[in-house]
Parts: C-alpha cells; structure tokens; sequence
C-alpha cells in the first residue's frame, strides 16, 4: 500500500524524518500519534532503518573505542540484568508457561535454574564485596531516574576555589522527586576519621548564607563512585551544588575553606 | 555476514556480553559522542542503550536488516529522546555556526561494514553534493535544521526540503539494491 496518494502523507513523512533526526515536540508528537494509525505499518520504519544504516556506515568504531571504565560498568550492569531475567523466569512463570510444564519434568528444570544462577553468579564480577553491590544499586537507580525525571537537572562538576586535580563528574537531580545523584571521577579517597565530603545546595529561596545540607559522603575508590544526595530540607529550586571537605560527621554550617568542587546550574 | 550475537543475548548467555560489547561497543560509543553535549551525558546515554539492547534483544530478526542496523536503530531513538530532554531550553541565537568546522564523515571500508551499511555508502554517493551535506550536518553531527540553516545560508523550509528528498533518494535506492540482492545476488 502506497502512502502518496493519501490525505495526509506529505506531513506524515515531515514529521517521521523530524522524530527520527530532532525529535518532535510536544504538538508535534500528538500530531504524530494521531497520524500513525491511519499509516500503512511497513512503511513506517523504512527511513529508520536508512538513517540507521547510514550511522553504521559512518560510524567511527574503529577509531573510536568504548573505553575500559564504561565497558566495565555495562558489562557489571548486563550481568545484572540477565540475573534478574533469571531469577524472575525462575520465580515467576507465566501462567502459559505453567500450563505445559509436567511435574516430572519439575526436578531438571530447578536443576537447571540452579546451574544458570551459579553460573551467572561466577561471572558477575566480585560480587562477594559488598560495598559494590552498593555502588551498582546506586548506578541502577541513578540511570532510573535519568530515564523517568521529566524536570532532570543535569550539571557537570567544574573545579572550586580549592580545586582538587582530576576531579570531575556530574550532578543529577529531580526537584519533583527530591532525589538525585553524584557522580565522581579523580575525586581524592578520603580517611572517613580525619575527614569527610560533604555537599551543599544553594536554593534560590534560601540564603546563600545557608545552603542546603545535601549529606556527608565517603569516596572509597579512584574508579566511578556514585552518591545519593541527602538534601535534609526541601530543595525548591537549585541553581547551585558545591562539595567542601569538613570534619568527621560534617558540620551544620561550613567555613567554605576547602571547596574543591562547584556544579552550577543554568 | 557475521553470526548474529543478540539471539544468544536474550537467551542469557553471559560470554555473548562480551562479544556485543566488542562488535558494537564502538559503534554505540561513536553515535553517542557525536549526538551527546558531553562526554559526561554520552557516557550516560550509552549505559542505557545497551540497557535497551538486553532487554529488547529478542526482538531482533534477521530478515528486517542487520544486527549492527537494529543496534544503531535503538541507539538513535535513545539519543534523540535525550536530546529532546536536554533541548527543553531553547537554543542560544549567538552560536555563529559559519565560524565551525565540520568535518565529512569517513565511510568505513567496505569490508568491515554489514550489507545494510554497503548498501548505505553506494546510495549516498548517489546524492547531490548540497543534499549529502545537509544530512551529514543532520545525521552525522546532530545538527537542528534551524542551526543547519545558519551554517549554510539556506532558508529552513529549503534545509527540511533537501533532507527530505535526500532520505526518501536513499529509501528508494536502498530498497532496489535490497530487492535486487534478494533475488539474484547483485552487490550495489
């Protein structure tokens, strides 16, 4: 079936090519969404799939490696993933699923179970740690709400007036969830009984005088460290996050001597 | 072409982590440099598309295209949707788009693309010159028509033009050396 005879079909390619280059806008994606269902399915992922080409054609994968670091945190997150598809195959089968499966086939199929679960478990890495099971929670639920927050505010860290060498990463936070993430790289491990991090956020109803408290944290690796933040009051409307370094527990007010890092938003 | 990695990915094979990150770690990486503000979002964008490509791994099928097209297909859709977040503020009017450089995308050899990109390239060099321009402007360096428009000369509605007649060029070329491959072998 020929789209170009159809009412329609002229603005139905517009919009195809704008969504899959720009993306659309909001008018746009009900325009879009009302549009679809008159639409000829086969036709519909034709130019998807020769811009997609055209990135394969063009991709820089040889010159461009995915660098170790990140690889190693997919791969962490994928072995995730497949454990939780396991689990949740072997906890939860469909009713479909349940039908056809005899009772004396039971006893092989947990046999079975067992042994992809064992395995899975020997290949996700150092899962005996436990502060890294924290760290990949954090990740997870991180990427979560980067996926889910509409009002995300993201801000990379930029050096402070006592800047620490290397140091970098970024801010997430969701005003609508009060939750939000920190993520470090090259931020210098820190003895929790001498000194701690501790993160400031400065609301534009508040006084500068007296930001936030965003909660105390520990960086306990040179590698990707990612924290929840812990705002202690309602954070309105940030236009300003900052890490100072303070005594064991943190402080209620800081002498913002020793600020190494500062993410402003815009 | 190569034995399709995602089949073994939805099955729960560990080892075929391994061998998807190795075969598209690159490409992935490659589309989310160049369509990410930062290096910082693209790392962010490219966890979660391979978080989409474990989970959707099941719905790829070989006769719709290749495994490298079905990766890069869910890549863009992430990148664009995160794009689109990002652009909720509009875009500063003072970027003197005639004053950057943008470098042509270099084609990868024949022999390490899959049919679909082959089949890509030999369309591309079908188009004209201010038609292949405006899509590497668009596709390649994730540029808004608006800006594409400054950095040309051209009027908008001219940029939406060009893209649209150089994709629906590519579409029908593509198409042709797909049905022709299909029934007697013919490389395009």
């Amino acid at each position: 079936m020929s789209i170009s005879g159809m009412p329609d079909a002229d603005r139905w390619e517009e919009l195809q090519i704008t969504r899959l280059l720009f993306g659309l806008t909001l008018e746009e994606q009900a325009e879009f969404d009302e549009l679809a269902p008159k639409m000829p399915a086969e036709k519909s992922e034709l130019f998807e799939q020769v811009v997609a080409s055209i990135d394969v054609a063009w991709s820089d994968s040889k010159s461009m490696p995915l660098p170790d670091h990140l690889r190693k945190t997919i791969r962490s997150r994928a072995m995730e993933e497949l454990t939780t598809q396991a689990l949740q195959s072997v906890d939860k089968p469909t009713v479909a699923n349940a039908a056809v499966v005899r009772s004396s086939k039971l006893p092989w199929i947990v046999a079975a179970a067992c042994m992809v679960i064992t395995v899975l478990t020997l290949f996700s890495p150092r899962q005996e740690e436990p502060g890294k099971a924290v760290v990949r929670n954090a990740a997870q639920q991180r990427a979560k709400l980067i996926s889910t927050a509409r009002d995300l505010v993201q801000v990379n860290w930029n050096d402070g007036p006592t800047p620490i060498s290397g140091a970098e990463g970024d801010v997430v936070w969701s005003p609508l969830l009060q939750q939000g993430f920190m993520r470090f790289r090259g931020l210098t491990m820190n003895v929790p009984t001498e000194q701690q991090y501790q993160l400031w956020i400065f609301d534009k109803n508040q006084s500068d005088k007296t930001p936030i408290d965003g909660g105390v944290f520990d960086i306990t690796s040179d590698q990707e460290v990612i924290v929840p933040i812990q705002a202690k009051l309602r954070v309105q409307d940030a236009y300003l996050f900052a890490v100072t370094i303070e005594k064991p527990g943190g402080v209620v007010v800081s002498s913002r001597e020793r600020m190494p890092l500062l993410a402003t938003v815009n | 072409m190569p034995v399709p990695i995602l089949p073994r990915v939805a099955r729960g094979e560990t080892n075929a982590i391994d061998d998807c990150l190795d075969r598209y770690g690159g490409l992935v990486w490659s589309l989310a440099c160049r369509l990410s503000p930062s290096s910082s979002d693209a790392e962010d964008a490219v966890q979660e598309i391979f978080v989409d490509l474990w989970r959707n791994a099941s719905r790829f099928r070989e006769d719709m295209g290749t495994e490298a097209t079905f990766v890069s297909t869910l890549a863009r859709r992430r990148l664009i949707d995160r794009q689109r977040k990002l652009r909720r503020h509009p875009e500063p009017l003072s970027i003197d788009e005639t004053g950057v450089e943008y470098a042509a995308p270099q084609a990868s050899s024949h022999m390490e693309l899959a049919e679909d990109g082959v089949r890509a390239t030999t369309c591309l060099e079908k188009l004209r010159q201010n038609e292949r321009e405006t899509l590497e402007l668009s596709i390649y360096h994730g540029l808004t028509q608006t800006r594409i428009a400054d950095r040309t000369g051209v009027p908008l509605g001219t940029v939406k033009t060009l893209i649209r007649r150089a994709l629906t060029q590519l579409r029908n070329c593509m198409q042709v050396g797909s049905r022709l491959h299909a029934e007697g072998g013919v490389q395009l």
